[in-house]
């Protein structure tokens, strides 16, 4: 009874997210006259939800024991390799999940007023339903690839409630970025589980706790540093601080629930789920100590620099989170869990009541605290949020962009001759490389290459026997030397350092 | 392999579903052309009713090909007509119906109908050929037949204005790699029966059938030519990295429907899992390494060059070659995860990638431009294009819930038991694709609206809309229950690689 209820808690609330999302699709739900329908299909699945979780809570303290790890059936399986339907029903996840159920649902609730009359009303509540059943179901998963379902659910509903305003290029912008810094954390969490499966044949929960013991400290340490990643990056903390900035694009109600509220606590569910593996490890509880500190300093100064309430909040959060990563890194899990719990809570109202905050102050915003304007450059980063954001730009984007051109013009002027394809329409040629200096655009394959170099060798031998100067011998070396210094410059690019350098690693793993 | 069970058809089912579309690509030159594509539709359907029987009544408990059919063709070099599915290859059957099905759903020709359609049924027929042939010189005939529809097909309908130069450019490169594969064929074929006495009768010292070059190995010297040919000869065709050039200009100029069968169905990485491999185990064991160097190089060739795309199509095509790089790799690495998830995520492709491309075709058809300059804010004239085109996107991108997310899991799983270095690019390969493609979503699709074509453009029609949800419907359910799928694939997985001298 207890472990179908658990089943169905994430299911309802994805279900009313397929009907009110197929709805908007296929014409049964549009406009002001169906919003009705909308927003009674999304409050009762997360209204059945919560009440779900309220049952098993009250089952629970009935029965005075928690049933712990729950297994219902395969999902997945072939040799040394299985992934069970399993839900973890223990202190931490009941309690987490109730709160996130009643959050959710008092979010659904507000929201029918707030986006009353919007135009993407159906796709908000379609979405928001699917968030709300995607955190259930990751903090109800009894094994991380259940809870990589829900943790990558998360991030694409993130994304697309920040792009909520379709037409707008800054939305779009600001939610790919958000979604491109999360596919990090997100590639930490998937080398975890492959880390799992293959090191400790299975990522239960309870048995990756269990078995993580036979480890040696060196493949602990590697495998809890892919958790630590995924949490770090949802939880915004350093050095993944700033793409939190930018997710407040989405509706008010949405960047509650995300980033004030539950979505943000992700990573500090993780890493308490994960508590006997950290504890194993002294070495990566230092760097949460470090990370949390860095992220308390990071929302502290920039908070202090904020002059709207949404940037204000988020900073504050930021901290609050911050402090709890310092709490697991000291070893205080209970502690961080109660902080949780409650500042989720405080937060979600605080985050719900902040647009009526104009409203309520009837005086100007306060400008930023002045003790800090004694510090003109402290100032100036926090106020450029220490350019973490250009910092990225130039240390990966960059980097990957120019490499991609250079690929580019390689096919463009290496490849393409060579096996033989043929005159490319200019138009799509973006490159400015391959665009000025021509690809020559005869379409020759290989073997009219080998034949016009022969010509053209002949022509030569004729035309040194002909004429007695060694012009041509002359033009040669320094077109070859031209050549040669291309790809030296090419070479002595730090890219193509760093990239080496990766290679080396990647030879060598 | 030792001792291949082999089940008998009593009723030729295999030679119904290849005869079929032939037929219909005959009979369709009776009628007035107006009605060439109910015909067309009609044998297509049938045509899937019929592979999805085939697959519900395969048993994927035993071990072997099923289905079989053997009659003597050329029994002077000991060639037959040899037909066959194992759990390998089923799901391409349905899978490869459904996508023609869907093809000629969304295809709706100006010129020359009855044409158009009649080649591209002959070329459904095909390819549900080379899925189910077992006698190389069968498999060879099938292969290289293709050439000729497409050849037609993008030369005639093909959208861009190089499209002769393209179809020219892809059947020279395809015969090319055809005599690569041919040549391996024969090496295989002839040296098999080399240590027998020289002195026998030919049909007794050549030696086609699948099953029975399976069941005793090629001589070791051998090997490694035979390996190195039909690699080679497959890798044209798939395509790997630096034999790719022909895909992004095919993509450009060739009609969606060529396109999206190309870059859908891998056949060249189809042919290396059933015929590369296998029969030359030795070799490609000890060659593996190379495979999985290709296989990394693709994925990161692929999703660097898919970044500078301002294309659809062509960034499509590199991301298809970005793709097929992991499936490489998922190869290469001689595990049952590894195989297991290049199968899966063959058939997803043939789901996800055409529908990519049919969807490229529906923006094309309204706004003359698949560049991103000339389209953005799509999403507003055009939600239901939109809404598939993130979908099969994600899908892409292995993301849960969809039928790429165990392939991908399975193929990354294989690899990390394996080389820790290669799974860790192949992750890191995962970021930059969802880069490529989320970069080129918000270019196009969000933004305000700037070009009077999107402004003007109409939403799916009907037929596009049921040829999407076809596609995508398979695509939640095996995200949903991918068991089914691996419960099918995990015995024939087992069993190559037992032949390829893998233990467990």
């Amino acid at each position: 009874m207890v472990e179908q209820a658990l089943l169905w808690v994430s299911v309802l609330p994805a279900l009313a997210a397929l009907w009110i999302g197929g709805g908007r699709l296929f014409g049964w739900l549009d406009g002001e006259k169906s919003e009705r329908h909308t927003a009674w299909v999304a409050s009762l699945a997360t209204g059945l939800a919560l009440l779900l979780m309220l049952f098993v809570d009250l089952q629970v303290l009935l029965q005075g024991e928690v049933p712990g790890s729950i297994r219902l059936a395969t999902w997945m399986e072939s040799v040394g390799f299985r992934v069970l339907i399993s839900v973890t029903a223990d202190r931490l996840s009941l309690s987490f999940a109730t709160l996130s159920a009643l959050l959710g649902w008092l979010t659904v609730r507000f929201s029918i007023h707030y986006l009353h009359r919007e135009v993407g009303f159906h796709r908000f509540f379609a979405l928001l339903s699917l968030f709300i059943a995607a955190l259930l179901h990751f903090v109800l998963a009894g094994n991380a690839v259940m809870a990589f379902l829900g943790w990558e659910l998360m991030g694409l509903t993130s994304y697309l409630l920040i792009g909520y305003a379709l037409h707008r290029v800054q939305a779009g912008e600001s939610a790919t970025r958000v979604i491109m810094t999360n596919r990090v954390g997100d590639a930490g969490f998937t080398v975890a589980i492959l880390l799992g499966f293959a090191w400790l044949g299975g990522v239960e929960w309870t048995e990756l706790l269990a078995t993580s013991t036979l480890l040696n400290s060196w493949q602990l340490g590697i495998l809890t540093a892919g958790f630590l990643l995924a949490a770090q990056v949802k939880s915004a903390q350093f050095p993944f601080v700033a793409w939190i900035g930018r997710a407040l694009e989405g509706p008010t109600p949405s960047s509650a629930i995300f980033y004030g509220a539950l979505m943000i606590h992700a990573g500090v569910y993780l890493l308490l789920r994960l508590e006997d593996l950290l504890r194993q490890s002294p070495f990566l509880m230092t760097v949460l100590i470090i990370l949390g500190t860095l992220t308390v300093l990071y929302g502290v100064l920039v908070g202090l620099v904020q002059t709207d309430v949404k940037s204000g909040l988020i900073c504050a959060t930021q901290t609050q989170v911050g402090l709890m990563f310092l709490a697991c890194g000291l070893g205080w899990f209970e502690w961080a869990a109660w902080h949780m719990a409650a500042h989720a809570g405080w937060r979600a109202y605080q985050w719900l009541s902040a647009p009526s905050y104009m409203h309520l102050i009837h005086a100007p915003t306060p400008a930023s605290w002045r003790g800090l304007h004694r510090f003109p450059a402290l100032y100036t980063a926090a106020l450029a949020r220490f350019w973490l954001d250009p910092l990225t730009d130039q240390l990966l984007l960059r980097p990957t962009r120019a490499l991609a051109t250079d690929l580019q013009s390689l096919e463009d002027r290496l490849l393409n001759p060579g096996m033989g394809s043929g005159p490319l329409d200019q138009a799509v040629l973006t490159l400015p490389l391959a665009a000025a200096h021509g690809t020559g655009g005869e379409g020759q394959g290989l073997p009219t290459r080998c034949l016009v170099v022969l010509a053209d060798w002949a022509q030569w031998l004729e035309a040194r026997i002909l004429s007695v100067g060694g012009e041509g011998m002359v033009r040669t070396v320094d077109e070859l030397g031209v050549y040669l210094a291309r790809i030296d410059q090419l070479f002595s690019e730090p890219r193509y350092l760093v990239l080496m350098i990766i290679l080396t690693f990647v030879a060598i793993l | 392999m030792e001792a291949m069970a082999t089940d008998m058809a009593s009723f030729p089912l295999l030679s119904v579903l290849i005869g079929l579309p032939f037929a219909a690509a005959v009979f369709l030159w009776l009628l007035p052309a107006t009605q060439a594509r109910a015909v067309a539709l009609l044998a297509s359907s049938a045509e899937l009713a019929i592979a999805l029987w085939v697959a519900w009544h395969f048993d994927p408990s035993r071990n072997g090909f099923q289905w079989v059919e053997k009659a003597d063709w050329l029994p002077s070099v000991n060639v037959h007509y040899l037909l066959g599915v194992d759990g390998l290859s089923l799901l391409f059957l349905p899978f490869s119906a459904l996508l023609f099905l869907v093809l000629l759903l969304s295809s709706r020709p100006a010129l020359l109908p009855r044409l158009y359609f009649a080649l591209l049924l002959s070329l459904q027929g095909m390819t549900i050929g080379i899925f189910t042939a077992l006698d190389l010189v069968l498999f060879f005939l099938f292969w290289e037949l293709t050439l000729l529809p497409i050849y037609f097909l993008v030369s005639i309908w093909g959208i861009g204005p190089q499209r002769r130069f393209a179809a020219t450019q892809y059947t020279l490169w395809m015969l090319f790699g055809g005599a690569l594969i041919l040549f391996g064929f024969v090496v295989v074929a002839g040296m098999q029966g080399q240590s027998a006495l020289a002195a026998l009768p030919l049909h007794e010292r050549l030696t086609f059938a699948l099953p029975a070059l399976l069941s005793v190995p090629l001589p070791v010297e051998w090997q490694l030519p035979a390996f190195l040919l039909l690699v080679t000869g497959f890798a044209l065709k798939t395509p790997v990295v630096p034999f790719h050039v022909w895909l992004p200009v095919m993509a450009m100029e060739g009609p969606v429907a060529v396109v999206a069968m190309m870059t859908g169905l891998k056949l060249g990485a189809y042919g290396m899992i059933r015929f590369a491999l296998p029969l030359a185990p030795q070799a490609a064991m000890e060659w593996s390494w190379l495979l999985a160097s290709f296989g990394v190089i693709g994925i990161f060739y692929g999703g660097l060059m898919a970044l500078n795309q301002s294309n659809l199509r062509r960034l499509l095509a590199y991301s298809s070659i970005s793709h097929v790089g992991m499936v490489l790799l998922g190869i290469s690495t001689m595990t049952v995860q590894g195989i297991q998830g290049a199968v899966l995520q063959l058939i997803n492709f043939t789901v996800v990638s055409s529908g990519l491309f049919l969807l490229a075709g529906y923006l094309h058809r309204r706004t003359d431009s698949c560049e991103w300059r000339h389209l953005g804010g799509v999403v507003q004239t055009m939600p239901q294009a939109t809404v598939f085109f993130f979908f099969f996107g994600v899908a892409g991108l292995g993301m849960p819930l969809t039928s790429g997310f165990p392939a991908e899991q399975l193929m990354l799983l294989g690899t990390i038991s394996l080389h820790k270095g290669a799974a860790l690019a192949a992750v890191g390969g995962q970021i930059l694709a969802a880069g490529y493609f989320l970069l080129f979503y918000r270019r196009a699709f969000l933004g305000p609206v700037t070009q009077r074509a999107v402004r003007e453009a109409a939403d799916l029609q009907r037929s596009e809309l049921y040829a999407l949800l076809a596609l995508a419907i398979p695509v939640l359910l095996f995200g949903l229950f991918p068991g089914w799928l691996l419960q099918l694939t995990q015995v024939p997985a087992i069993h190559w690689l037992s032949h390829m001298g893998r233990e467990f």
